[in-house]
């Protein structure tokens, strides 16, 4: 009882409540208690009064047989006051007036003790967990708390004490003292016995909680297990994914509770134990029931759920246990802070804009958002829209075709006033300007909107600086004031949790370990194992937490670097912490900044680094797609730039989206129409006059350095009309280039216009120069050897041996190598062939022959030049120079040729002559001979040559059936005949064809028949003609040629080249024996051609 | 039931339209918070903002009821996550009522995690 005795203080008295009165296992229980309490006073009071015994014991009997319940006792206590009386029953008189007083008395007394009893009996109850009712009861009875509270003892004495006065007090003593001992002992006795019948009320008290528990608001005990105990086991029943129409879950799951509810009434409720969704637009809701059949039951018909999809596959998926719980997590939502910055989500106008949170209720669901108004002060009603009946569907529907939202800015009252004054309304405040336009506040030019947390987005808000700087203008006396903690409050959710490495002394903030500090010993994924130092049981073990509760935790004096934010890389000493917070100086220039302790790191290196800058001083850089600006002035983690419109403002360096390359030779036109380039000095035609240096040209922008001014860093902005170029230093020179071909002499000597050049020749099929060894002959990667991948006409991609690269070479700057033997290769023959085919030779001829009345020798000799210009033969020369390596090497490759002609070319000459006619040797030798005949030429004829014998020769083995070619010319001059043409001079005209023949392994055009032809240039020019007849003969094929032309008579000769050019050691042979030659030269051919 | 006008006890998370607790009060902690008839206390105790929909059907044979503490409440629509809190007062008595208060508002989830 004493137990109870705070607990049930304001129970006392209670009038038993019906509930718990009613209660038949109590009254029985009650009832045994107090008959066996009244047989224990039985006793007593035999003991104690001696007189009265028979009448106690008569006048009990009453009691005893009335007494159901409670009144047994209250007989007792008369009986003791009827002592005195005695017999005052059996008389009536006295003792009915004594009686009547005792009983009531007893009646009291009784009550309590009854009370008591079951007091006890409901509190044991109570304490089981039944608070509300205590609460209620306790309201119901609050003007009796008073008595109730008197403890049960003292109020008995008490409570004897008074009652006895009013009665008589006589009666008191003897009463008083017999009654109070006896009391107690009896009473003690039936706390025992209560004690055992305890277990019998905590079973009623079970029962009570079986009957009303369900009433119970949240279950404390529920409450108090740890989520983590109730992961789902095999004995729980199992959830089931769902198929259902995006966006329409809670609609399902809806329709499914009404099911649920409709079939809970009838014989078959839904065996399912519940449905839900998560509140996410991902197309499935989930069913958790015993079997399978439930949720179909459950599911079947309801709209837009898809437990089956179309074509049988399954819209219903098992979800396993050990996912259970990740379908029911949810995040916390942020709780917004008065000063975050968010982005508000409705209404429409202001989507995705800054807002800051300017006041949150105390429910944590409304909330009131500062943003920048964006009002066109009813520019864009449409005043005739119709009214309809409720006005606001059809407005809603209005708004939404009204153009283009306004910017965001802020209010204006006076606009306002001017156009729009009838929705304009004036709040009277002492300090704000306060307006409501439109039932909207507007304070300070800003709007206030009251909304609902899940109208804004808390999350990645990233606040821009524009917007944010918007909202840091709005103070009154003009000084712009960045927030910065609101800032970070807004940043701090968009930074990931920080990195720990182990080693870093960390502690946790956060959680039951709360306060632990240590050094991280191993980090995985999102926890870190610490090694607890703080003092504490745990000291020296090793403790896992996760990352969220965790800080880095720093002691003043510190050495640290700042790792992340906006003085990243900064270093310096801690001299504060406060929380998470830490101030530290720089060791850089001694600032005090703050910084989060997640951003810090102890710093292994001292010395500050000043980091490295990703733009410099005057670069162009670019702020969004269409402003450009240029940098004026940097700071570590700001810039001061000067946009493309003259405005000049400071930005944070993450800001800039990317440096613009200055282009390489951007051209504008100033004022006069003179063309201005980067770098030129301008002038300013009007305003003031400023001068400066052309630093960028961004479009129709200019940035211009002056250096005499300290304005922007000297930059002035201005548009390419407003300046003028002061000296367009070396503008002209490189674009305004005469045009080359008119002043050219030898192009007019065609007369007149000077004609097109011919179209490249094509070559169809594949190029031959594909998968060649080259080697690059100029250039960076000059010597360096390669294998030719792709081809365009004039470049070629090579894949170096050394480097694993591809690179791009012109073609001309390529050598064909042998791939076994390095040796060099003249490709040429293959190409000047292919090209020979082509009309190029032909008409090349023709203007050749044209050209030669002219100045031959030096035309000829006056380099290539002249000749491509004057479009004569040379071009198929030229263009097979500049386009064939073979005739390029030909053309350009004179050390090879040269080194080897060194000794060949020694030779040949002399060969030459000493075979007699030197006619023959032009022949043979191509251009070389006839330079050697032409004798006089020399300086002139040192290009040719070297054209002449880098076709010939280069290679070695070139030499060799060089040596044969000009042998073999030799055997046929004097039998077959077929040099003839070399011999004759008329037959020099044929010497063309032969060339023509030539082109095609290149040494034709060595033109050194043309030389040869110089002598007869009459005939020469008519007979050029048929030379691109020639030229097809080798289409043919070689083999045919030979046999069939009359000019077959060169075949051998270009037989034999061919056995030179192809290296062939083989027809080296050849030439010893004539008649192999062609052979040689057929089997060589055959497949070359083919 | 439309979506607009549903609320969620702050409490026990029950979703109900605004009108059913006035004309009902919440099914689960009635005797708590007394919304029965009460705007002004709807207002303060139940919520506009939720997340997830839980239909309960069997409170004491589910998973899902006792993993969101519903497994004690009468069968009927509860959200996954309620958003708000409950007022100064109330959460007083709730507390003098011995009953250990859990946000509903998804801070539940994060212990575990």
């Amino acid at each position: 009882m004493e137990d109870f005795n705070d607990v049930e203080s304001d129970n006392e008295f209670n009038p038993a409540p019906a509930e718990d009165s009613g209660d038949e296992k109590q009254t029985q229980s009650r009832a045994r208690q107090s008959s066996s309490r009244a047989r224990s006073r039985d006793v007593d009071v035999d003991a104690d009064d001696d007189d009265g015994e028979d009448d106690a014991k008569v006048a009990l009997s009453p009691g005893k047989v009335s007494g159901a319940g409670g009144d047994a006792e209250g007989d007792d206590d008369v009986n003791g006051e009827a002592d005195d009386d005695a017999n005052g029953e059996v008389e009536g008189e006295n003792g009915e007036d004594d009686e009547g007083e005792g009983e009531d008395l007893g009646a009291g007394d009784d009550d309590d003790e009854d009370d008591e009893d079951e007091d006890e009996e409901e509190d044991e109850a109570d304490a089981v967990g039944r608070p509300r009712k205590r609460q209620k009861r306790g309201r119901r009875n609050q003007f009796l708390d008073v008595e109730a509270e008197v403890d049960d003892e003292e109020d008995e004495e008490e409570e004897d004490e008074d009652i006895p006065d009013e009665v008589h007090p006589d009666d008191l003593l003897d009463r008083h003292a017999a009654n109070e001992h006896d009391d107690r002992a009896h009473r003690e006795l039936d706390r025992d016995r209560e004690l055992v019948s305890q277990v019998e009320v905590e079973k009623l008290a079970a029962a009570m909680k079986e009957k009303y528990g369900r009433n119970r608001a949240a279950q404390s005990d529920a409450a108090v297990i740890p989520q983590r105990l109730l992961l789902p086991t095999v004995e729980d029943p199992t959830i089931w994914a769902v198929h259902c129409k995006p966006g329409k879950e809670k609609e399902v799951v809806m329709s499914i509770m009404k099911r649920i509810m409709d079939r809970g009434k009838t014989r078959e409720p839904l065996q399912i134990t519940t449905c839900f969704e998560r509140g996410e637009a991902t197309g499935f809701f989930y069913v958790e029931a015993r079997r399978q059949a439930d949720v179909m039951e459950a599911v079947d018909g309801i709209q837009n759920a898809w437990p089956r999809k179309a074509g049988g596959e399954v819209g219903t998926m098992l979800i396993s246990i050990s996912e259970m719980p990740d379908l029911l997590k949810t995040r916390k939502t942020k709780i917004l802070e008065v000063g975050t910055y968010v982005r508000i989500r409705k209404p429409q106008l202001y989507h995705m804009d800054l807002g800051q949170v300017d006041y949150v209720e105390s429910n944590g669901v409304d909330i009131t958002v500062k943003v920048v108004p964006r009002l066109d002060y009813g520019a864009n009603e449409d005043l005739n829209a119709a009214l309809d009946a409720n006005g606001k569907r059809k407005r809603g529907f209005a708004a939404q075709n009204k153009g283009p939202r306004p910017p965001p800015k802020l209010f204006n009252s006076d606009e306002a006033k001017k156009r729009d004054p009838r929705n304009l309304n004036q709040v009277r405040m002492v300090d704000k300007k306060h307006w409501t336009y439109k039932g909207k506040d507007y304070i300070n030019g800003f709007l206030y909107m009251d909304m609902k947390v899940n109208q804004v987005y808390t999350d990645s808000v990233e606040p821009r600086l524009e917007e944010v700087t918007m909202f840091a203008a709005g103070q009154e006396d003009g000084t712009e004031n960045l927030d910065l903690h609101a800032l970070s409050q807004s940043l701090k959710a968009s930074t990931s949790s920080s990195d720990y490495l182990p080693g870093d002394r960390v502690e946790i903030y956060q959680g039951e370990q709360s306060g632990l500090a240590g050094r991280a010993v191993k980090v995985h994924g999102d926890i870190v194992t610490i090694k607890v130092s703080s003092e504490g049981p745990l000291k020296g073990k090793e403790v896992e937490a996760p990352k969220k509760g965790l800080r880095k935790a720093f002691n003043e004096g510190d050495h640290v670097k700042v790792i992340g934010g906006k003085y990243m890389d900064e270093v310096g000493m801690v001299t504060r912490v406060k929380d998470d917070r830490i101030t530290l100086v720089t060791d850089a220039n001694t600032e005090s900044i703050t910084v989060f302790s997640k951003d810090l790191r102890e710093a292994a290196d001292s010395g500050g680094t000043t980091g490295t800058m990703k733009w410099d001083l005057y670069d162009l850089i670019m702020l969004d797609a269409a402003t450009a600006a240029i940098i004026t002035q940097l700071d570590r983690e700001s810039c001061r730039i000067l946009d493309q419109n003259g405005n000049s403002r400071t930005i944070l360096n993450s800001h800039i989206s990317g440096r613009i390359d200055p282009r390489h030779g951007a051209i504008a036109q100033d004022a006069n129409g003179n063309e201005m380039r980067t770098g030129d000095l301008v002038n300013e035609s009007g305003g003031e006059g400023r001068t400066g240096k052309l630093l960028h040209i961004h479009r129709q922008t200019l940035f211009i350095l002056d250096r005499g001014q300290t304005a922007n860093g000297g930059i002035w902005v201005t548009r390419t009309q407003n300046v003028m170029s002061v000296a367009a230093k070396g503008a002209s020179a490189i674009n305004t280039g005469r045009d080359l071909s008119k002043m050219n002499p030898a192009m007019q000597i065609n007369g007149g216009a000077p004609q097109p050049m011919m179209p490249p020749p094509r070559i169809f099929g594949r190029d031959k120069m594909i998968g060649k060894t080259v080697s690059v002959r100029k250039g960076v990667y000059k010597g360096l050897l390669g294998i030719v991948k792709d081809t365009t006409e004039t470049e070629a991609r090579v894949e170096l041996h050394t480097k694993n690269k591809l690179i791009t070479v012109n073609r001309d700057l390529l050598i064909v190598k042998d791939p076994a033997t390095g040796a060099t290769l003249d490709i040429n023959g293959r190409f000047g062939g292919g090209r020979g085919r082509g009309s190029t030779p032909s008409g090349g001829q023709t203007r050749y022959g044209g050209a030669t009345p002219g100045a031959r020798v030096p035309d000829w000799g006056g380099a290539r030049t002249p000749m491509g210009a004057s479009g004569s033969r040379t071009p198929a020369w030229g263009m097979s120079g500049s386009r064939t390596p073979a005739a390029a090497a030909g053309g350009r490759t004179p050390a090879p040729a040269w080194g080897r002609s060194g000794g060949d070319g020694g030779k040949t000459p002399a060969w030459g002559q000493g075979d007699g006619s030197r006619t023959v040797n032009p022949y043979t030798d191509g251009s070389r001979t006839s330079y050697g005949g032409s004798g006089g030429a020399a300086n002139v004829s040192v290009p040719l040559f070297f054209s002449a014998e880098s076709l010939y020769l280069t290679t070695p083995p070139r030499t060799k059936a060089w040596g044969s070619s000009s042998r073999t010319p030799f055997h046929p001059s004097a039998g077959v005949g077929s040099r003839t043409p070399a011999y004759q001079p008329n037959q020099s005209a044929y010497n063309a064809p032969t060339p023509g023949a030539g082109p095609y392994s290149a040494p034709t055009p060595g033109g050194a028949p043309t030389p040869a032809g110089a002598h007869t240039p009459g005939a020469h020019g008519a007979y050029s003609a048929p030379t691109p007849y020639d030229a097809p003969t080798p289409g043919y094929g070689g083999a045919p040629t030979p046999a069939a032309g009359g000019m077959g008579m060169d075949q051998p000769t270009p037989g034999a080249r061919y056995g030179g050019a192809y290296g062939t050691p083989a027809a080296a042979p050849t030439p010893g024996a004539y008649p192999e030659t062609p052979g040689g030269f057929a089997d060589d051919d055959g497949p070359r051609w083919e | 039931m439309s979506t607009r006008s549903l609320r969620a006890c702050l409490l026990c998370s029950v979703v109900q339209a605004e009108s059913v607790f006035k004309q009902q009060g919440c099914p689960n902690c009635e005797s708590i918070l007394s919304l029965q008839g009460n705007i002004e206390n709807i207002r303060d105790c139940t919520s506009t903002v939720f997340e997830g929909l839980i239909a309960l059907n069997d409170p004491n044979g589910s998973w899902v009821a006792k993993w969101q503490r519903l497994d004690s409440y009468s069968p009927g629509m509860y959200a996954m996550k309620v958003v708000g809190v409950l007022p100064d007062e109330i959460l007083k008595t709730v507390e003098e009522e011995g009953i250990t208060y859990v946000p509903r508002d998804g801070t539940g989830g994060e212990e575990v995690a």
